[in-house]
């Protein structure tokens, strides 16, 4: 059985995460009022405390709203890594060289970015990592977007020594602070792309850092594995689920039973996560394809026979309800000097 | 009890006892003798009056010159009040007090006068310190909280004016140097005060007609009309050295705050300007 966390369920140490928030928007004259609205916690956060996702998530829509100023995510992201979840952040801090690090965060995903999950792709000379809802909150994504992306920079920056030349994807319109993606992140940015995503050249990935240490950071890790996991959100679970399954044409029914609960309490569940079976299938079926499109420059024939359609034109009216774009102008986008993923109608780039 | 609430007591109280002096000294006028256009107009005078004073005291941080205007005002409301009671009770003409209280008028406008008179030097001082920040135009936008600059939105429309004009204009971007560290190791507070630090050397340093901005985070922007680009590229290197030259200090220890820049021609459009220049200050 998959094991998985519903955002309700007390799931996140409070002096984490939530306390760093919570400084923060205390740091800048918010009162606890209006920070601690409709979040059901209370002043002083016991050192034990669990708090649930939502939560969390509520803590950091007050701050958000409250704050009102286009930095605060980024700011928050500063903050955020390595965080201080003893043995994982430890593993964090200890990476000899980015494809540790990467790997590492991948693995605690679940503890050290429990709202969005990273993943991590490399392919002919690419480093590619994207980030997939873990926690079912559609509305703050874009913030929540900023602040990882923000967060994982600092760290890769702070440990290395260095500005990586990261390029960055965002599945979403130019925003009007655009200025702050480019001093936080980079001048390399792109919007309305299909994907969430960093990439970096892969010759930066085995580089090692001024302060490597092999040893430590073998300890390091075997000490985070040690620890009892925790389990994911409902969203990221069922994204890996479906990523791994995505060639047997998953359905509610078998998925509800690989989850261990009914159909009619899986569906509940994804609708209280804002978000349904067929959206997430989709959502990683297109994934898939665009993967395809890029690494293996494989066409609608292909693609079509590794996702099971019955045949092209098939595949190209549901791609093109999943994003909006037949592949054709995908496929051109990433032949072309575009590289990657971006979207041509509208607008790309900065 | 706060200080509105202290205020608005205050006047009310004021008022109230006016009342009670008038109906304790005089006689009611019948009611078919009021003159109503009097008593609306001289009382609307009053509270209006009293509005403004509230106004006055809630907006502006205590001074001379809040005192001044909330003063001459409520002894506008006070003489205007006393005028509009005058109309509804009989009081004996010779009554000196009742004429000294009506005088409060033309003595409230004098106070109020006297007022206005050291505002505007009050306003010049701030405009002379803000003339940096703004330059040419101010709406009512709240500035960068840390600094007290405009923003980025800011730099942007003031690019847009400039991409219409003919004389040459240089754009600066400036960074701090390791500023991740400062923010790691000293913690955001200090990290905003370095910024702070900056903000103030670099405004110290500029031409009145120049403007900085804080572009975001530790990245500002000056925009220098009436230099060409390698006239901005000479006074950028300038501000970099008054930077450097600085000595700022974190916790016990002095943390050197050195700036990089990029330096273009201030025509053309402002987004692709500015993500050019980004990419530049990016490759430093």
């Amino acid at each position: 059985m998959i094991a998985w966390q519903a955002a309700g369920e007390a799931s996140i140490p409070a002096r984490l995460q939530p306390a760093l928030a919570l400084e923060y928007g205390r740091a800048h004259d918010l009162p606890d009022a209006a920070l601690l609205r409709d979040t059901g916690l209370t002043g002083s956060l016991a050192a034990d405390e669990m708090i649930s996702v939502s939560q969390y998530l509520q803590l950091l829509a007050n701050t958000l709203r409250g704050l009102d100023s286009p930095d605060t995510s980024f700011m928050l992201g500063q903050l955020m890594l390595p965080g201080h979840d003893g043995a994982a952040s430890h593993a964090l801090v200890q990476a000899p060289n980015l494809r540790v690090l990467l790997e590492t965060l991948c693995r605690f995903h679940a503890r050290l970015t429990p709202l969005l999950r990273p993943r991590f792709e490399t392919w002919d000379g690419v480093a590619l990592l994207y980030w997939v809802d873990a926690c079912g909150a559609p509305g703050l994504r874009p913030a929540l977007v900023e602040m990882h992306m923000t967060a994982l920079v600092a760290l890769c920056r702070w440990l290395g020594g260095e500005r990586l030349p990261w390029r960055f994807c965002f599945n979403r319109g130019a925003p009007r602070h655009i200025e702050q993606h480019q001093v936080h992140l980079g001048a390399d940015v792109r919007f309305g792309c299909q994907l969430d995503a960093m990439l970096v050249d892969a010759d930066w990935l085995d580089r090692p850092w001024p302060r490597a240490s092999e040893m430590a950071a073998r300890l390091a890790l075997q000490a985070a594995e040690a620890e009892p996991a925790r389990a994911p959100g409902l969203p990221a679970a069922l994204y890996d689920y479906l990523l791994a399954q995505v060639r047997e044409s998953p359905t509610l029914e078998r998925t509800a039973a690989d989850f261990g609960v009914s159909p009619a309490t899986f569906k509940r569940q994804l609708l209280r996560h804002h978000t349904h079976f067929q959206g997430e299938l989709d959502q990683v079926r297109t994934h898939v394809a665009l993967w395809l499109f890029q690494v293996r420059r494989a066409d609608n024939e292909e693609v079509a026979r590794y996702l099971g359609f019955h045949d092209a034109a098939n595949f190209r009216r549901s791609f093109k309800r999943w994003t909006g774009l037949t592949p054709g102008p995908i496929r051109a986008a990433i032949d072309g000097e575009l590289g990657w993923l971006t979207r041509l109608s509208g607008a790309a780039g900065a | 009890m706060n200080v509105v609430a202290r205020h608005l007591v205050l006047l009310a109280g004021l008022l109230v006892s006016f009342a009670l002096l008038f109906v304790g000294a005089g006689a009611v006028i019948p009611l078919a003798e009021w003159d109503l256009v009097d008593i609306a107009s001289e009382g609307g005078t009053a509270l209006l009056a009293a509005l403004w004073c509230m106004i006055v005291l809630c907006s502006r941080p205590d001074g001379r010159v809040t005192r001044l205007l909330a003063g001459g005002l409520a002894c506008i409301m006070l003489g205007s009040w006393a005028d509009c009671l005058d109309e509804a009770f009989d009081i004996d003409k010779s009554a000196l007090w009742d004429n000294a209280l009506e005088a409060l008028l033309p003595f409230g406008m004098l106070v109020l006068t006297a007022g206005m008179h050291y505002w505007r030097h009050e306003q010049a001082n701030l405009s002379e310190h803000m003339r940096k920040r703004e330059r040419l135009f101010r709406s009512h936008r709240p500035f960068d909280r840390i600094t007290q600059l405009a923003d980025a939105a800011y730099l942007r429309a003031q690019l847009q004016r400039e991409s219409r004009n003919d004389q040459p204009c240089a754009l600066v971007l400036f960074d701090i140097d390791h500023f991740h560290r400062i923010n790691r190791e000293y913690g955001h507070a200090e990290g905003d005060r370095a910024l702070q630090a900056v903000a103030h050397m670099l405004l110290l340093n500029l031409r009145n007609d120049d403007l900085l901005c804080r572009y975001a985070g530790d990245r500002f922007a000056v925009l220098m009309p009436g230099l060409t680009q390698p006239q901005g590229e000479a006074a950028a290197r300038h501000l970099c050295q008054m930077v450097g030259a600085m000595r700022h200090h974190a916790g016990s220890g002095r943390v050197a705050l050195t700036l990089r820049h990029g330096c273009a021609d201030a025509h053309g459009a402002p987004d692709a300007l500015l993500a050019d220049l980004c990419r530049q200050m990016d490759a430093v």
